[in-house]
């Protein structure tokens, strides 16, 4: 299929219609926390059946751009991500807010987007085969060594170290709970159905974060609430600032790019990966998480660069790699289109106008996202007390329509009455995220990489470190601990001189 | 700006919240399937295309909720649990229920579900990874043989891992089992060469053939029209036939009217065009069996498995 019928394929109002429409649909529900894009894809669902294949597809792909952005805006202005892959723009994008540079922070974010973003779907565009072939080659091995990097970066957030550490360890052990997937035995549910079932990610995000937020809120005097200030900043200056800061979006959209290609974590490892990874090397004067763009850089366009890779095993393999995608893989089918390598064979049109039309996604998210940010800065209008209640009720919705459980709103409640106490006590919150969602994944993959170990008789280092790739993962693990370490000691050095002077 | 369109989007919710439970004209409100298995696999396609049809039949919007774990007893757990309003109904493969009942202590049993419909009739099959030196089921068995213990199968569910280990007990070799969490993880590891063999329905056939995955055979009586080429156990000499069938339950107890009113819609929906193509489309074998033929089913199929499950509970419960 050549280039020009794609063309004249997508430059056609229903598929700017749709495209703009599910952007705009994606951003709002990825703004109300506990809403995400998988829940506003499978809202629209049903709208797709009777629409041509290449369009319902490019609704749905809009929606999940759009969802990964809109998280950060509430993330941004109120300090309640919409949803985990906000959790670490909110540390530097509120920061900038009370400094009344919201405009400002609110521009890094959609402009970073764009760009990992973009990244995302030329690499999904360009290099779908190959790099589908390489995210076959992680096995047990080497999905247990990447997942293990994801703890690592705990120890690269700011805060007490002792005390991140105690976060992760709450983290993991909340993820122990429910019925272990390999043998099917209980732990810690005290005969309750709603414990049987795990505690899922969503209630905990909820919870230590919007939750939280919300009931540290209440009883504020309005004084102390943040001042909406009409800034004078252009797009300009941000755009060029981003793309001053040496090779960062761009690094940045290729670690989601590449993590995100893996099933299950893609999304939240990437996103604290580039983020920590943006700390190690940001040459700004600015603390983290006191508002510094680069974390907001590194973050944002990390998560939008994996709407496009986490894609790809759908598409050359029919394997879907996220929720979102998993989604999107049952739409397909339902319009008789196979996934697999077959896909580009029998059916070029649907699925070249899908990757082309993934392009424009990103353009409308822009386009939405910078004209809309004058209007999103309003919220700061609105009196805490209109705030909290709004909040509290979207969070109490969200919780309950992940599977419509009241359990999980429980769940999410005493989370929520954890977590601002825990803020009061300056523990962080991000490594108790990180654990419940590593957890799992390091455990059922250590699991089966012993079971393969025993099978092929042979000791269980020998099988975790039997391929290139997981030698070299190895590495990356080693590689990151003695960053983190060093990181570590030049701050200690820092603040005693600080301290000194 | 922001507000208008946060209310304006959910309005649809606040609707749907207010048509609470009264049944007078069932149903009132959104049903919700719940499916014991990851987003992606067979059981979950099939649940999405009957949830699609079906909420147009009964003019509500069905939700497809994934609850996978435990090779599928979470989810099943909750499916039996749930209240029987016909607002909460489950898409599983059977027999995955039978067997878990048969080998874990489960707070279910068969008769704590009500057998609705039944949409396919899929054989179970045995794939071997791309890398693998094994083409024909004879290489592999003489292999197995001699390395006790070796072969690693990779498996989604407790359908999957008792056609493992019937698979492995009627050839005479031994095998280890390992538990993935659904269809498209266990096809990621396999086409991956993580595992040697994968356990799994026909349905995966394609996209393991198309990345360079080789079938083996499957557990039919005859060759299925899908897949000419494929030969069956039985013709090679394994006295081996295990399907999957994905059925609609509802947690036993409905009330009649309700019940009634799911059944004509079933019936009603099982001839239409569009979703059979779908089906076909997704490489389902589709055969459907209305109320009273999936109960006859059932039974019969109970009774041909009880004895390999038995034989075999050692070794499930060993895992």
């Amino acid at each position: 299929m050549d280039i020009f019928s794609i063309l004249l394929n997508l430059f056609t109002p229903s598929v700017f219609l749709v495209v703009f429409a599910g952007v705009l649909v994606g951003i709002v529900v990825g703004a109300i926390p506990g809403l995400n894009g998988a829940i506003g894809i499978s809202l629209l669902l049903p709208l797709t059946f009777t629409m041509e294949p290449q369009i319902g597809l490019l609704l749905l792909g809009g929606i999940y751009m759009g969802g990964m952005y809109g998280g950060s805006i509430t993330a941004i202005l109120i300090n309640v991500p919409g949803d985990v892959v906000a959790a670490p723009v909110a540390m530097e994008g509120y920061p900038l807010t009370q400094q009344g540079r919201a405009k400002e922070a609110l521009y890094y974010s959609i402009f970073s987007s764009m760009f990992g973003g973009f990244i995302g779907v030329l690499v999904l565009i360009l290099f779908t085969p190959p790099l589908a072939r390489f995210a076959l080659q992680f096995g047990p091995a080497e999905m247990f060594f990447v997942s293990l990097s994801g703890l690592i970066i705990v120890g690269a957030l700011s805060g007490s170290i002792l005390k991140a550490a105690l976060a992760v360890l709450l983290g993991l052990f909340i993820s122990t709970v429910g019925v272990d997937m390999i043998t099917g035995s209980e732990r810690f549910t005290f005969d309750s159905l709603g414990l049987r079932s795990g505690i899922s990610v969503v209630p905990v995000v909820l919870g230590l974060f919007c939750f939280a937020e919300m009931f540290l809120n209440i009883g504020k005097k309005p004084s102390e609430q943040v001042q909406y200030r009409d800034q004078k900043i252009s797009r300009m200056t941000v755009i060029k600032d981003i793309l001053s800061q040496r090779f960062l979006v761009w690094k940045s959209g290729l670690i989601g790019t590449v993590v995100g290609l893996l099933p299950g974590v893609g999304t939240t490892l990437a996103v604290f990966m580039s983020y920590g990874d943006a700390k190690r090397a940001s040459r700004r004067d600015i603390p983290f998480e006191q508002g510094n763009p680069d974390g907001i850089i590194a973050a944002e366009s990390a998560n939008n660069a994996t709407v496009g890779s986490s894609m790809v095993p759908l598409l050359a393999l029919g394997v879907p790699g996220s929720p979102t995608s998993a989604i999107i893989a049952g739409a397909l089918v339902i319009h008789g289109i196979v996934l697999g390598p077959s896909l580009f064979v029998n059916r070029p049109d649907v699925a070249f106008t899908f990757l082309y039309g993934m392009l424009l996604t990103v353009v409308a998210m822009t386009i939405i996202g910078a004209i809309g940010i004058k209007y999103f800065s309003y919220i700061l209008k609105i009196k805490m007390e209109y705030i909290v209640p709004t909040v509290l009720v979207f969070a109490l919705f969200g919780a309950y329509s992940l599977r419509n459980s009241l359990f999980d709103v429980f769940i999410a409640i005493i989370l929520g009455i954890a977590g601002a106490i825990f803020k009061k006590m300056h523990v962080p919150l991000a490594p108790i995220i990180i654990g419940v969602v590593l957890g799992p994944l390091i455990e059922t993959n250590l699991a089966r990489a012993m079971r393969i170990a025993g099978a092929r008789n042979m000791p269980l280092w020998e099988y975790l470190l039997a391929t290139p790739l997981s030698k070299g993962l190895v590495a990356l693990v080693v590689i990151m601990l003695l960053v983190v370490i060093r990181m570590r000691h030049k701050e200690k050095i820092a603040a005693k001189e600080v301290k000194n002077a | 700006m922001k507000t208008n369109l946060t209310l304006l989007l959910s309005a649809p919710f606040l609707l749907a919240a207010a048509g609470t439970a009264q049944a007078q004209d069932y149903p009132t409100k959104n049903i919700q399937i719940i499916v014991p298995y990851s987003a992606g696999g067979g059981g979950d396609t099939v649940a999405r295309i009957v949830a699609d049809r079906l909420g147009e039949e009964l003019g509500q919007q069905i939700n497809v909720v994934n609850r996978e774990g435990a090779g599928g007893e979470i989810g099943i757990d909750e499916i039996a649990r749930s209240d029987a309003d016909g607002y909460t109904l489950g898409v599983f493969g059977y027999p995955d229920n039978f067997v878990l009942e048969h080998t874990r202590d489960t707070s279910f049993t068969f008769d704590s579900l009500d057998y609705l419909a039944a949409f396919d009739d899929m054989p179970m099959g045995i794939f071997a990874s791309p890398n693998s030196q094994h083409n024909t089921l004879e290489e592999l068995v003489s292999y197995g043989q001699e390395h006790p213990g070796e072969m690693i199968i990779g498996e989604s569910g407790a359908l999957g891992l008792l056609h493992a280990l019937a698979f492995a007990e009627r050839s005479d070799m031994q095998i280890t089992p390992i538990r993935y969490s659904g269809g498209g993880e266990l096809m990621n590891a396999l086409l991956g060469n993580h595992i040697d063999l994968a356990s799994t329905s026909s349905m995966s056939h394609d996209p393991i053939v198309d990345s360079n995955g080789k079938p083996i055979g499957f557990a039919a009586e005859e060759r299925m029209e899908m897949f000419p080429d494929v030969p069956t156990f039985k013709e090679q000499g394994l006295d081996l036939v295990m399907g999957v069938s994905r059925v609609l339950v509802a947690p036993a107890g409905l009330p009649d009217d309700v019940r009634e009113a799911l059944v004509a819609a079933l019936d009603k929906i099982s001839t239409n065009e569009e979703m059979i193509t779908n089906f076909e489309n997704s490489a389902i074998p589709y055969r459907y069996l209305d109320d009273s033929a999936v109960n006859e089913m059932l039974e019969k199929s109970n009774s041909v498995l009880m004895p390999v499950i038995e034989s075999n509970l050692d070794q499930i419960n060993g895992n």
